[in-house]
């Protein structure tokens, strides 16, 4: 449980918020969570809130809904006295919430249903591959290519690149609550011609024709209808400012000007709110807390620290600048890096990637105590690997590390983690530990109880679309008796467990090895496997085989119901938990639509469908009790490797950084590439940075202001720069103790160190 | 045997020639007095073919068909059991010559089609689809498509039951709509798609529940020869629950009252639950003002006094008035509190159990849900099963279409139609013969992945199969086999028969025989039964309406498959078992006119047992009679709707409940969201309300 919280002088005075609007610049480490969660436990104990109010606390991921609920009923010594006083949401969420009750107002049927990522990505592929088959890019094609590889380009290169470029192109029309047909008559009225933008349109209207026909909408559609209403339905819009009288906003430079605009209004903003407003006044209770520093984005968003910048700039706001993860010589790098860029950035105008406030230890007398201050911890390793060697350092060194932990109890060992730009990066590292004998955890975006039971399903699944095969039984044999093999694992020495997984071994040994499976399942007279065995093995083999047939006849049995019903059947019969359970309902639904979706999908289809679920390719939204997160606490003296991006909001006490050269992370200098700049693409531009600006333009009224090739490409590349400052700025602030930085050569072996890693490494090294 | 109350004898025994208005809410009574009053009408000698008995909907007269089937009645005429669309239909069939040369038909010497809910949905596809996919029409919503369509027939239906003419729809539903621009125009499609479905039904007689009910009210009604068939027909009328029957139906009634001997009309003042099927409670309360006699009753045989006032206090937390003081020592309400929805439904079974082992009839008990999906209803069923517990339910969890029985009919029909040219995979073939052939996956797969060749649709004999492959297939199944692909064989060099036809013959010349999977299998022959009677329905529509290249067969397969046609069980489904417990959505239960003595309420925090059914192409309160022409639907409309909605349905459930409510509620919901609807949050004041007067 949380320890007693005494709140610093910082903190303090964010406690002292009784309503209007605040913003607060945090640091990494700072406590974010913490202190959103002791004022709204403050609001709801001092009774602001009046009859059918909520308080609202507005999240990231769906992770940290869950940390909010746990640490806000902390609070208090009865749970009714919190029973829905608040509402903790995620942004996607709190849409839901909202197209939820007026769905008909935005054309919504009453069931509709949301298409996760994989689902929407599916869908905007077969628009991209129908676009390419009746169009041609040839005019932005290098004219330059030779035939052949033209030819290429275009089977090989050309639909992921439109693919990403749709994507960009159909979630920033959105947010601009742009419908394919409004673009369509923007494109009409156009005096220009913008090809791009043409080919978004025809690819979005086509996306979208494809969502209704399923009566779905994805993630981008629910935040713009959401939106749709509120700034449509007044009546409605003043219902839900009465509700939520307060909101809470974490995470908020990650906020899109979409975002922006709905808590906004939802917190009164300058709209009159005929119903009144609590504690505050007319401006609305809003406060929102974010880091603009790490502010990082994996896919194109619309999301622009510069939001929470401004909101900072234009009303009461307070720093959070007191963190107690990191030693003091972590701090003061960071603090150099965000001094640099902001000074001395060779690039002008990225020296507002990074901001201050600078981070501050914890003062003396206050939880948490930084970890002592060790130098000797921090490494930049200037030698100039290859992307071979790199991996072959970094890797010998955790073997090393780990190896040196074999003493030390688990609860006293570090937690270690390797960070990398790219994925792909990521899959190098792990297969290298492999080699080394050493097995990471791949960090994911939901945890292995989804995946656990759902692989349980898809293995029992993929048994019964091949009833017939041997090996597959056995595999659902060892499903239907997962637990004896859990057990097995956590206390392997016990006497009884140890008998457990003996049998467990030996009947899956022999269920492999049977030739007919018939002759086991549906037996005759002739030929029946079991009672044969009856003479070789021991009593207690044939009656656990007698109790798992019982169990496959039926699964067989149950085979021609619907896929939801099915599955409904199995995980009757093989999870006892209540999590699995709980899970096994929601991927019966989930089956059942995609069912429903492709009346071609038979058992195949379906049990690759789990697969894909159990291998976490695909999202799945709610059980917050399963999404709760990663917590790097629980895996002590294992190395977890993972990309910069998904270890926001993480720490570890020792940290790797790899790969910090200059392709991954670019400052705009001459001898810098862009990976979004294709080099089959004329000119080197960055395509979809320039269907972007055409869909700007569309959206000026000036004609000054119109599009103008190539200057997006310029500008995406000053984006993209000072990005990737706040993810090193990211990376390095994971680490509590040990910071070690490495680079390569990359592929070309051309590559640089970073300039910012230049810059550390120089700084430090005086 | 029944003892009734002074004030119900004095009901049921009024004289032969009274026209009585009984109002009151759910278990004063009505419902027992009005099948009384039947029984006591036939003990006096009228005859039983003189007496209508009229309600809004089939399921309400369950309470006077088991009087009506008793063995106990006398041989001799049929009590008339009416909706007004059945009386509808059967006019529009009686009078037909009359009916056609007036309502426009084109063919009005042709014999009419009228349509099923069904028919009516893959005509009106069949006329939409194109608009749709070339036209771009409706393309601001989002909706699936066979939903769109019957929200169009819902539209044209509303028209009729209300009485407006349906040229009107577009221009009613869009005065009252502001908003996003964007969205305006589906109105006026969906009157094109209206308009242009009634013209292509009067061009080929067809028949739908809208035009059947216009054709009965606006014209056989008024026709002198009609009217008197019918005053002359019916004596005697019992209309019970005329709160919840549409404005049409009470017009229809208050001209034909002073034509009966004697009526008995009995009226809810706290229901009306079918207003989003266009039901109007204030036309029917209007009715009272034709009677010789009003009377009002309010004493409950049901509710205990814990009941009453949970009720009364939940309903004051609804509607967001002060709350009464908590009565009574032991609360009428439970919860059943867990953080997973299965552990929900496990805790839910245990109670029920214990129950019924403390000696309460299953009958007693009611699971009720705002909404009930097909895999919450199986989850549910599948628990009560597993504990031994008799069960029965509205409607079973599998449409037709997605019945096992029903896939295997289907499979074998593609096989026995090469020129269909469906090629069902291998899956559907294995599971078909596993049912047909009754044997095991196993085996079944392993002869499919034989014999079966989807390319082609061929089948190879089981004399082509290696000897040992034949012994583990074994030779009596390899036996029954033969007989059936012979028999496909035969059929195939055969003239092919309509679907239906064809599906008998399969039906009863091979898989019904010994040895095969329809054998003795009850529902197995149920479900083939119905999957007949839904395909004659079709080829009786499509009959007269001769389109080139039109295959039946292929036709009804190929919109089962997009679910234009759903197949549902068309006769309602009565399930036999009467003392078992009832597992079925909130309103349903509304709609038998039954009490029990305990309630589960599943999920008190979904949204949906207070917010009304959204439909983007029509709206029912818009589209009422009472709804003031120009005025705009606004969120304050839809937050009294919302009030009102959910006060009525609590008030109307535990006004069905004699003991006591559970609430079985789980911190994430079925899908995995948090739940927190109107009901929970009155819940919540009624708890806090508790906690204060502690």
């Amino acid at each position: 449980m949380t320890p007693a919280f005494i709140p610093r002088p910082s903190q303090e005075q964010i406690l002292r918020y009784t309503g209007g609007r605040l913003g607060i610049a945090a640091v990494p480490g700072a406590g974010k969570t913490h202190i959103l969660s002791a004022l709204a436990a403050k609001i709801i104990q001092e009774g602001r809130l009046g009859d059918g109010q909520e308080l609202l606390i507005v999240t990231l991921v769906n992770s940290a809904v869950d940390n909010f609920e746990t640490r806000i009923k902390y609070f208090f010594d009865n749970p009714i006295q919190v029973l829905y006083k608040y509402r903790v949401r995620t942004l996607h969420g709190l849409a839901h919430d909202i197209v939820r009750e007026k769905p008909s107002k935005v054309g919504l049927e009453e069931r509709f249903s949301i298409i996760d990522e994989r689902e929407a990505g599916f869908i905007r592929r077969e628009s991209v591959n129908a676009w390419l088959a009746n169009h041609s890019l040839d005019d932005y094609l290098d004219p330059t290519l030779e035939t052949s590889k033209r030819d290429w380009v275009k089977r090989g290169q050309l639909p992921d690149m439109v693919d990403s470029l749709a994507l960009a192109f159909i979630r920033s029309a959105k947010d601009r609550l742009l419908t394919p047909e409004k673009l369509r008559a923007k494109l009409d009225a156009s005096f220009s011609p913008l090809p791009l933008a043409e080919l978004g349109w025809s690819i979005y209207a086509d996306y979208q024709r494809a969502l209704a026909y399923r009566g779905a909408v994805d993630f981008d559609d629910l935040i713009r209808l959401a939106l749709t209403l509120l700034e449509s339905d007044e009546e409605f819009l003043a219902r839900l400012q009465y509700r939520y009288p307060y909101i809470l906003e974490d995470e908020a430079q990650d906020s899109s000007q979409t975002q922006e605009r709905i808590l906004s209004l939802l917190s009164g903003g300058s709209l009159p709110s005929p119903l009144g407003r609590g504690v505050g006044g007319e401006v609305g209770n809003w406060v929102r807390v974010g880091d603009p520093n790490q502010a990082i984005f994996e896919t194109f968003t619309t999301a622009s620290p510069e939001l929470l910048r401004a909101f900072i700039r234009e009303n009461p706001s307070v720093d959070m600048p007191e963190s107690g993860r990191s030693q003091p010589a972590v701090i003061a790098l960071a603090n150099h890096l965000i001094d640099w860029v902001m000074n001395a950035h060779p690039i002008p105008e990225a020296r507002t990637a990074l901001s201050i406030p600078y981070i501050q230890p914890v003062p003396e007398g206050y939880q948490p105590v930084n970890p002592p201050d060790a130098p000797e911890a921090v490494k930049f390793i200037s030698t100039r690997y290859t992307p071979d060697q790199e991996l072959e350092a970094v890797t010998k060194s955790v073997k090393h590390y780990v190896d040196g932990l074999a003493e030390t109890p688990i609860e006293a060992q570090p937690t270690i983690a390797i960070l990398v730009p790219r994925n792909q990066r990521g899959v190098e590292v792990v297969n290298e530990l492999r080699a080394r004998g050493i097995e990471p955890i791949e960090l994911i975006s939901s945890t292995s109880e989804t995946r656990a039971a759902a692989g349980s399903l898809s293995h029992l699944l993929a048994y019964l679309a091949d009833p017939g095969s041997a090996r597959k039984l056995s595999k659902a044999y060892e499903v239907w008796r997962r637990d004896w093999r859990e057990q097995g694992v956590v206390n392997g020495e016990e006497e009884d467990t140890k008998g457990d997984s003996e049998l467990l071994k030996k009947v899956s040994d022999l269920l492999r090895r049977m030739t007919n499976v018939e002759t086991f399942i549906a037996p005759h007279q002739a030929e029946d496997w079991l009672s044969a065995l009856g003479e070789s093995e021991a009593e207690h083999v044939i009656v656990e085989l007698s109790k798992f047939r019982v169990n496959v006849q039926r699964w067989l049995n149950a085979v021609t119901l619907p896929i939801d019903q099915l599955i409904l059947t199995l995980a009757q019969d093989v999870f006892s938990n209540t999590s699995d359970l709980a899970l096994s309902h929601k991927l019966a639904l989930v089956l059942r639509k995609a069912a429903d979706d492709h009346a071609d999908w038979r058992l195949p289809e379906l049990t690759a469908e789990l697969v894909v679920i159990a291998k976490n390719e695909r999202r799945f939204i709610g059980f917050a009790d399963d999404d709760s997160g990663f917590d790097p606490e629980r895996h002590r003296g294992r190395v977890v490797v993972t990309t910069m991006h998904k270890a926001k909001g993480m720490e570890w006490d020792r940290v790797y950084l790899m790969s910090v050269n200059n392709y991954d992370f670019p400052s705009n200098m001459s001898n810098d590439r862009f990976i979004s700049e294709k080099w089959f693409i004329r000119s080197g531009l960055n395509l979809e940075a320039e269907a972007l600006a055409q869909l700007n333009a569309l959206e000026s009224n000036s004609e000054y202001d119109g599009y103008e090739e190539g200057t997006a490409t310029l500008s995406a590349r000053l984006d993209y720069v000072k990005e990737r400052l706040r993810l090193f700025y990211v990376g390095m602030t994971r680490a509590k103790k040990d910071l070690i930085v490495t680079w390569n050569s990359g592929r070309q072996g051309d590559a640089t160190p970073s300039l910012a890693m230049s810059e550390l490494m120089g700084w430090w090294e005086k | 045997m029944f003892d009734p109350s002074p004030l119900q004898r004095q009901i049921i025994e009024s004289p032969l020639d009274s026209r009585l208005f009984v109002s009151g809410v759910a278990g004063t009574g009505k419902t027992t007095t009005g099948v009384e009053r039947v029984r006591f009408l036939l003990a006096q000698g009228i005859p039983a073919d003189s007496i209508l008995l009229l309600t809004p909907q089939r399921t309400l007269q369950e309470p006077y068909l088991d009087l009506l089937e008793s063995p106990e009645r006398q041989p001799g005429g049929e009590v008339t059991s009416a909706t007004i669309g059945g009386l509808a239909r059967r006019m529009c069939d009686l009078f037909w010559s009359y009916a056609a040369e007036q309502a426009g038909f084109k063919k009005p010497h042709q014999p009419p089609v009228f349509l099923t809910l069904e028919t009516a949905q893959y005509f009106m596809a069949h006329l939409v689809r194109p608009l749709i996919e070339e036209r771009g029409y409706f393309e601001s919503v989002t909706i699936n498509r066979n939903r769109l369509y019957s929200q169009v027939i819902d539209n044209l239906n509303k028209a009729a039951v209300v009485g407006f003419p349906h040229t009107e729809i577009g221009t009613r539903l869009d005065s009252a709509w502001f908003g996003d621009p964007a969205q305006r125009r589906v109105y006026a499609d969906a009157q094109e798609c209206a308009s242009l479905f009634r013209q292509y039904c009067l061009d080929n007689n067809l028949l739908d529940f809208s035009l059947q009910l216009e054709i009965f009210t606006n014209i056989l009604w008024q026709n002198e020869q009609v009217r008197s068939y019918l005053t002359g027909t019916y004596r005697h009328l019992v209309y019970d629950n005329v709160e919840e029957d549409v404005p049409r139906s009470h017009d229809l009634i208050r001209e034909w009252l002073p034509d009966f001997d004697s009526a008995l009309l009995l009226f809810d003042q706290a229901a009306g639950y079918r207003n989003f099927l266009g039901g109007d409670s204030a036309s029917g309360w209007e009715l009272s003002g034709w009677c010789d006699q009003v009377v009002e009753w309010n004493e409950s045989f049901v509710s205990s006094e814990n009941v009453i006032n949970l009720s009364n206090q939940l309903v004051s937390a609804i509607t967001n008035s002060e709350l009464p003081p908590p009565a009574g020592e032991t609360p009428a309400m439970e919860f059943i509190l867990t953080h997973f929805h299965p552990e929900m439904l496990d805790d839910t079974m245990k109670k029920i159990a214990g129950l019924i082992e403390a000696g309460m009839p299953p009958a007693e008990i009611v699971v009720l849900a705002p909404y009930l999906s097909d895999s919450l209803r199986f989850s549910v069923a599948n628990r009560l099963e597993a504990a031994g517990i008799p069960w029965r339910t509205n409607r079973p969890s599998r449409s037709l279409r997605d019945e096992p029985a029903s896939k295997t009919l289907l499979t074998l029909s593609a096989l026995a139609h090469p020129d269909w040219q469906a090629h069902p995979p291998k899956f559907d073939v294995a599971h078909a013969l596993m049912v047909a052939l009754d044997t095991d996956l196993v085996r079944a797969q392993l002869l499919t992945e034989i014999i079966y060749h989807p390319r082609d649709l061929r089948l190879s004999t089981f004399d082509e199969i290696k000897p040992e492959t034949q012994e583990r297939i074994t030779y009596a199944l390899g036996e029954r086999y033969s007989i059936l692909r012979n028999w496909l064989e035969d059929y195939r060099a055969s003239e092919p028969l309509p679907l239906d036809f064809f599906l008998r013959k399969m039906f009863g010349e091979v898989i019904s025989q010994p040895g095969y999977g329809f054998h003795i299998n009850l529902d197995a022959v149920r479900v083939a039964a119905s999957l007949v009677e839904s395909v004659r329905k079709f080829r009786n529509a499509m009959e007269p309406i001769q389109w080139e290249g039109f295959d039946l067969g292929r036709e009804y397969i190929a919109m089962l498959a997009d679910g234009v046609i759903a197949a549902q069980y068309l006769e309602s489904w009565r399930s036999e078992d009467k003392d078992a417990v009832l597992i079925a959505p909130a309103y349903t239960f509304l709609m038998m006119n039954r009490p029990a003595s305990v309630q589960f309420w599943l999920d008190p925090g979904s949204e949906g047992w207070s917010q009304r059914v959204s439909q983007p192409l029509t709206q029912p309160f818009v589209l009422s009679r009472h709804w003031q022409p120009g005025r705009i639907w606004m969120d304050s409309d839809e937050v009294q709707v919302e009030i009102e909605t959910l006060s009525r349905l609590v008030g109307g459930l535990l006004a069905r409940c004699r003991e006591k409510v559970f609430l079985a509620l789980s911190d994430l919901g079925e899908s995995g969201f948090e739940q927190r609807g109107a009901l929970l949050r009155s819940f919540q004041k009624v708890l806090v309300n508790q906690e204060n007067h502690e």
